[in-house]
C-alpha cells in the first residue's frame, strides 16, 4: 500500500513538472514585450530594457523555470509583473471563489445525476426518454449561453437573484447562497446531463447482470437491490464520469466567471495569459494540476472502497 | 404511482431550500440608493472593464483612472482642453519661453499618513516620473527648485509649448519615503478619497472612503466610492441593469438596450477618430506609401457618410481631418478633399504606377472593433487592388509589434485629444509614438519646434498649419468621428461635465 502510494505520489510529481515546465516555456522569450505592456505606449527602449532586467525576463528558459520551481519548494509563488501583488495573495482570495462554485456544483450534479440517472434506468418509458434529450441538450448548449439566459430571466426580468458579483461567506451566508446560486445553476445544467446519461447507463447495464437475476430470484426488494448492489457496482464509472466532470468545470468557471464578473481563479487566468503575467499564470496551473492529481485521487481512493476487485490492483 | 424513493427525498428536500433561501436576496450588492445630507451622497459604484496595474504612480492609466484619480492629488489637473487647472497647486505659471512651470503648493495639506505635501515631496514625485513608468521620456533632463516648503519650478531642458501643462499635470504626488522604497501595496496621497483596503480585493473590486479634509471635498459629493471590475460587457450591462452598479462603459452593439431601460442614459464620446495611419511617407518599407498619389486615393474609397451609418449605426460622423472640433488645430470649413470616387482613386493610382496594386500587412487586435471594420476596409482597398493580409496581434508583444514600425500602415481608432497639439507631438513628430516609422519632416518638424516657444495664438495658427499640410500630403484616411459610449443610472448620477481632454469616460470629479 505505502509502495503504491509512493508511486503514485512520483508519478504525480512527474505530471507537474511535464505540464508547468511546457506552460512556461510557451510563455518563454516574450521579455520585451511584456516590459513594453508593462509600461505603456510611450516606454523609451532603455525603459523596456531595464524593465526586461528588472523583472529576471532576460534569462535562459531553465533558469527562469528553476527560480520559480525553487521559489514553489519554499512556497513562494513570486509577484505579478504587471501589479507587484504576490500570487499566494491573489490565489488565496480568488481559489475559494472558484473552488466553491466547482465543488457545489459538483455536489449537486452528483445527487441529482444519480437521482435522475437511477429513476431512469429503474423506471424507463418516458423518463428515460426525457432523460436523454435533456443530456443532449445539455451537452450541446454551451454554459455560458445558459448562463446569459439566466441571468436575464432571474436577475433582470424577475430580480430574484444578483446579475453579478461575489459576497463572500463571511460577509454573508445568504448573500453568499444568492451570489453563487446562477453561476452554480448554469453549470450545473450541462453537468448533470453528462453524469446522469452516465449514471443511467452504468445502472442499466448492472441491472441486466446474472446476479440481479438472482437476487430477484431469491425476493430481495427491488430497492435494497439497487441501493446494496446495482449502485455500488455501478459507481466506478459513475465516480469516473464525475471526476472528469470536475475538470470540465474547471474549464467552464472561465467563461461563467466573466458572465457574473466572479472574481474567480478562471478570470485571473483569463486576464494573466492575455497579457502574459506568467508568475499569475504558473500560479493557476500550479493549483489547476493540484487540483486534478487530487481528485484523481479521490476519485481512485473512492472506487477502490466500492469495489474489492479494484483492490487487487 | 410510485412515491420518490425516502434516500433520494432528502436530498432534493435540500436542494429546494437552498435555493428557496435565495430567493430573498434580490440583486445583492446593488448600489445603496442616494441619499442627500446637505449636497452628499452615499456611494458611487461604478465599472470599469480593465483592471489596472497595481500602485505604482508612475503606471497609471488615463482611461479609466478613477482609482488613481480618487487616492492621489496631481500638481495640477487638465481640462478638456488640456489646460492646466489648479489641484495641490492654487497657483501656477508657464515662463523661461515654456520650459519652466512654475507653482505654489496649497498650504496645508497632508497625506492620508499624516505627513504634509510640500515641494520635497512633489519634487520626489517628478524625479520618480523621470526613471521609472511609460512616461520617463517627458521628464528627461528636468531640473527642479524648491524655494520652500510650498514653492517649486520645474524646468526642462527645452521648451515645451502647449505640452508642458499635460507634463506638469501628470505625476501622482505621493510622500518621497514610499517611492524611495518603492512600497506600493496600498496607495498613500492626498486626493479626495483613501482606499478602504479590507473591503478591496485586487483586481476585482475597490473601495474608497471620502476624504473629508481634501481641499476641495465639497466637489466630491459620494461619501463612498467603489469600483468593480467587469471585463464582460454582458455582465455589465445586466449589473447596470439590476442596479449593482451605476456606470460603466458599454460597447455599441449595447447602447440600443442600455438607452431602452428605465432610467438609463449613454453619454456619447466621440473622443476617437476612425483612420487608416499612413506613416511611411519616404516609402522606406511600402514604396507605394511615399507616393502621395497613391496616399489620396486611398483616401478616396472609403464613403465615409456609408460608415458612419452602417458601421457605427449613425454614432459617428464623417470626417477629413483627425483633431477633433474646437481644438487648436481643427480648420473651420475645410472641405474634405478626399471625397468618396472610386473612378477617380483609381485613376491617381494609375498616374503613380500602382494599377496593379500591392500587398499591405494590416494589424489587428481585440477590442478595436476590427470586426465591424476590417472587412470594409479590406473590400475597399481591393478595389485599388490593394491585397490587404490581416496580422493579429495577441499578447504582451501585441503594444510592441504595433508600434514597432513593422507595420507602416494601420488602422486604429485612434484619439483626438483635447490638446490638438498634444496630439500633433504623439502622431506626427519622429519622437512621437504613434509616428510609426519615426520619419522626419522638414515642414512639420520646423514649425512644432517654432510651437514649442510660441505664444498661444501663434501656436494655434502653426498647428492649422500642421493639420492643412497633413490632409495635403494625405498623412492619414480619416473616416469619421466615433468615440465610447458611457452609460449611467440617471435616477441617481448625473454627469453634467466632461473633464477627460482625451473625451472617453467622465473623470471622477465629473459624477455628480
Amino acid at each position: 500500500m505505502a509502495f503504491s502510494l509512493a508511486k503514485r505520489l512520483v508519478r504525480s510529481l512527474a505530471v507537474f513538472i511535464v505540464v508547468t515546465f511546457a506552460v512556461f516555456s510557451l510563455m518563454y522569450g516574450n521579455g520585451t514585450g511584456i516590459a513594453h505592456a508593462v509600461l505603456g505606449l510611450n516606454a523609451t527602449p532603455e525603459g523596456i530594457q531595464a524593465e526586461v532586467v528588472k523583472l529576471g525576463l532576460d534569462q535562459p528558459l531553465l533558469v527562469q523555470y528553476w527560480q520559480w520551481l525553487s521559489g514553489v519548494a519554499h512556497g513562494d509563488l513570486g509577484n505579478s509583473f504587471y501589479t507587484s501583488e504576490s500570487v499566494s495573495s491573489a490565489l488565496s482570495n480568488r481559489v475559494p471563489v472558484t473552488l466553491a462554485l466547482v465543488f457545489l456544483t459538483l455536489l449537486l450534479t452528483a445527487v441529482l445525476s444519480v437521482i435522475l440517472g437511477v429513476t431512469a434506468a429503474v423506471r424507463g418509458g418516458w423518463m428515460d426518454r426525457v432523460l436523454q434529450f435533456i443530456s443532449v441538450l445539455g451537452t450541446a448548449v454551451p454554459a455560458f449561453i445558459i448562463a446569459i439566459a439566466l441571468v436575464f430571466a432571474f436577475a433582470i426580468h424577475w430580480r430574484v437573484f444578483p446579475a453579478t458579483g461575489y459576497v463572500s461567506p463571511n460577509v454573508s451566508p445568504s448573500g453568499w447562497l444568492a451570489s453563487i446560486s446562477l453561476p452554480v445553476l448554469a453549470l450545473l445544467i450541462g453537468a448533470v446531463a453528462g453524469a446522469a446519461a452516465q449514471f443511467r447507463t452504468a445502472v442499466l447495464d448492472q441491472l441486466g447482470r446474472d446476479y440481479v437475476r438472482t437476487l430477484r430470484a431469491r425476493g430481495i426488494p427491488e430497492r435494497e437491490i439497487i441501493f446494496r448492489n446495482v449502485l455500488r457496482n455501478a459507481a466506478p464509472p459513475g465516480l469516473t464520469a464525475l471526476s472528469l466532470t470536475v475538470f470540465g468545470l474547471l474549464g467552464g468557471a472561465v467563461f461563467i466567471e466573466q458572465v457574473f464578473a466572479l472574481p474567480g481563479m478562471g478570470q485571473m487566468a483569463n486576464m494573466a495569459a492575455q497579457i502574459s503575467d506568467v508568475p499569475l499564470v504558473m500560479g493557476t496551473v500550479l493549483v489547476v494540476v493540484v487540483i486534478v492529481l487530487v481528485v484523481n485521487f479521490a476519485g481512485d481512493l473512492a472506487i477502490t472502497f466500492l469495489n474489492p476487485k479494484a483492490r487487487t490492483r | 404511482m410510485r412515491r420518490i424513493p425516502k434516500a433520494f427525498a432528502v436530498p432534493v428536500t435540500g436542494l429546494v431550500l437552498v435555493l428557496a433561501g435565495c430567493t430573498s436576496q434580490t440583486a445583492a450588492g446593488s448600489s445603496p440608493a442616494a441619499s442627500s445630507s446637505g449636497g452628499e451622497k452615499q456611494q458611487l459604484t461604478l465599472a470599469q472593464t480593465v483592471d489596472f496595474y497595481g500602485w505604482d504612480p508612475s503606471n497609471q492609466p488615463g482611461f479609466q483612472g478613477w482609482a488613481a484619480e480618487a487616492v492621489w492629488d496631481q500638481l495640477c489637473k487638465t481640462d478638456a482642453n488640456g489646460k492646466a487647472q489648479p489641484d495641490l497647486a492654487d497657483k501656477f505659471e508657464v515662463t523661461n519661453g515654456n520650459k519652466t512651470f512654475k507653482a505654489h503648493i496649497r498650504e496645508g495639506q497632508k497625506f492620508s499618513d499624516g505627513t504634509p505635501v510640500d515641494s520635497a515631496a512633489v519634487k520626489a514625485d517628478f524625479d520618480y516620473a523621470s526613471k521609472n513608468g511609460g512616461g520617463q521620456a517627458d521628464y528627461k533632463g528636468i531640473k527642479i527648485e524648491t524655494p520652500d516648503a510650498n514653492n517649486i519650478s520645474i524646468t526642462w531642458p527645452e521648451a515645451q509649448g502647449p505640452v508642458i501643462d499635460n507634463k506638469a499635470c501628470n505625476p501622482k504626488i505621493m510622500p518621497a519615503s514610499y517611492l524611495a522604497a518603492k512600497k506600493f501595496d496600498k496607495p498613500v496621497g492626498s486626493g479626495p478619497y483613501v482606499l478602504d483596503t479590507a473591503a478591496s480585493t485586487t483586481g476585482s473590486v475597490y473601495t474608497f472612503t471620502k476624504n473629508e479634509n481634501h481641499w476641495n471635498a465639497k466637489n466630491y459629493p459620494y461619501k463612498k466610492l467603489v469600483i468593480k471590475v467587469i471585463t464582460s460587457d454582458t455582465a455589465a450591462v445586466s449589473a447596470l441593469k439590476t442596479g449593482q452598479i451605476d456606470a460603466v462603459l458599454v460597447a455599441q452593439p449595447s447602447v440600443a438596450q442600455v438607452e431602452a431601460s428605465p432610467n438609463t442614459k449613454v453619454v456619447k464620446f466621440q473622443g476617437q477618430t476612425t483612420r487608416l495611419l499612413l506613416t511611411d511617407h519616404l516609402g522606406k518599407s511600402i514604396p507605394a506609401i511615399g507616393n502621395l498619389k497613391v496616399r489620396q486615393a486611398i483616401n478616396m474609397v472609403f464613403d465615409k457618410a456609408a460608415m458612419a451609418k452602417s458601421l457605427y449605426q449613425g454614432n459617428a460622423e464623417p470626417t477629413g481631418q483627425v483633431f477633433r472640433k474646437g481644438t487648436d488645430a481643427y480648420i473651420d470649413g475645410l472641405q474634405d478633399p478626399y471625397p468618396f470616387d472610386v473612378a477617380k482613386a483609381k485613376s491617381l493610382m494609375a498616374e503613380a504606377g500602382y494599377s496593379n496594386g500591392f500587398t499591405l500587412n494590416l494589424p489587428t487586435m481585440t477590442g478595436q472593433n476590427f470586426e465591424t471594420l476590417m472587412p470594409y476596409v479590406t473590400q475597399q482597398l481591393a478595389q485599388l487592388n490593394i491585397k490587404v493580409k490581416q496580422v493579429p496581434l495577441t499578447g504582451a508583444n501585441a503594444i510592441g509589434d504595433l508600434l514597432s514600425g513593422k507595420y507602416p500602415v494601420v488602422l486604429w481608432q485612434l484619439g483626438n485629444l483635447g490638446n490638438s497639439a498634444l496630439q500633433i507631438y504623439i502622431e506626427s513628430t519622429p519622437a512621437g509614438w504613434w509616428d510609426l516609422m519615426h520619419q522626419p519632416d522638414q515642414y512639420v518638424d520646423s514649425r512644432w519646434k517654432q510651437i514649442t516657444t510660441a505664444d498661444p495664438q501663434t501656436a494655434a495658427k502653426l498647428q492649422k498649419e500642421i493639420n492643412q499640410y497633413q490632409v495635403d500630403q494625405a498623412w492619414f484616411a480619416p473616416m469619421v468621428y466615433m468615440g465610447t459610449n458611457y452609460a449611467y443610472n440617471s435616477s441617481k448620477v448625473s454627469i453634467p461635465t466632461e473633464s477627460d481632454q482625451e473625451a472617453l469616460t467622465p473623470k471622477l470629479r465629473d459624477f455628480k
